[in-house]
């Protein structure tokens, strides 16, 4: 009767593990889905950024351009507002 | 082929030291594995991209923390996948279940259409008991099934001795076994 039981105990078991092996099968992610963390996994890192921002060098450019870029910027415009109000 | 010339260690190595390309082969051979974790954890494509992205980026930001201990790159990646995963459960623990669905089970080809449907809905109801069970035993079926592991492997992973994870997987088997007892289900497909 024990031996019976163990069997089949054995044979549930073998069942079941058939079952739950065709059930979780590998999935294969789309491949747009693929591209897009491709996309996401090449962004710079954040201790890339940091260090970007640690070199002096570079940071004094991208200040020095910006503060160029708002001057030049402000002169157009004041000279259009001069031109604007001057009179016919 | 490809793989004999891959060099894990040499390319660990590369990559920790901050050589991108390096680490590019190292998510090239790891991303399908993870993604079918994750999704398998998550039950949604959409959800399983982000976190398999999120797993990637935090591997890239801490690979030179990783000592090989005798244990190996793929379960350094399965711990942070698990990590996310766990906190993905936590925000989201208010929501109800969420059904896996997005990827319907395959009828089996060949089959008469009335005992694929059969075997689909059987399939279904086993994932959604699967997805019932504690996370611990969720992880040890899909690493099990999904990533055909070894218990010793599956050991590594989940921070257990092989005696463990073969007790674990006997009791899994077990209550999954009651939980179809309980609801009627017959697995014997007959």
């Amino acid at each position: 009767m024990k031996r019976r039981t163990i069997h089949n105990f054995d044979g549930e078991f073998n069942t079941l593990e058939a079952r739950l092996a065709g059930t979780l099968k590998r999935v294969s992610p789309p491949s747009d889905l693929m591209r897009r963390l491709h996309e996401r996994i090449r962004l710079p890192a954040r201790k890339e950024i940091v260090l970007r921002v640690q070199d002096w060098n570079r940071l004094f450019l991208i200040f020095g351009g910006v503060m160029s870029g708002m001057v030049a910027l402000i002169t157009v415009a004041r000279a259009l507002f001069h031109l604007a109000r001057r009179p016919a | 082929m490809a793989d004999l010339e891959f060099n894990e260690d040499e390319t660990l190595a590369r990559a920790s030291q901050g050589d991108r390309d390096a680490f590019g082969l190292l998510y090239e051979k790891y991303i399908d594995r993870i993604f079918n974790y994750v999704y398998y954890r998550t039950g949604n494509l959409h959800d399983a991209e982000d976190l398999t992205a999120r797993v990637f980026q935090r591997a890239m930001n801490h690979i030179e923390n990783y000592r090989d201990r005798g244990v190996p790159f793929s379960a350094w990646l399965y711990r942070i996948a698990h990590n996310l995963v766990a906190n993905w459960h936590r925000d989201r623990s208010r929501k109800q279940e969420i059904p896996l669905d997005e990827i319907p089970s395959q009828p089996t080809r060949g089959d008469h259409p009335e005992r694929s449907l059969v075997r689909v809905q059987e399939q279904d109801a086993l994932l959604t008991l699967i997805r019932q069970l504690p996370p611990e035993r969720q992880t040890l079926l899909i690493l099990k099934f999904v990533e055909n592991l070894s218990n010793a492997e599956i050991g590594q992973v989940m921070n257990r001795s092989e005696g463990a994870v073969k007790s674990l997987y006997h009791r899994t088997l077990l209550a999954l076994r009651d939980q179809l007892g309980d609801q009627h289900i017959n697995l014997d497909g007959e």
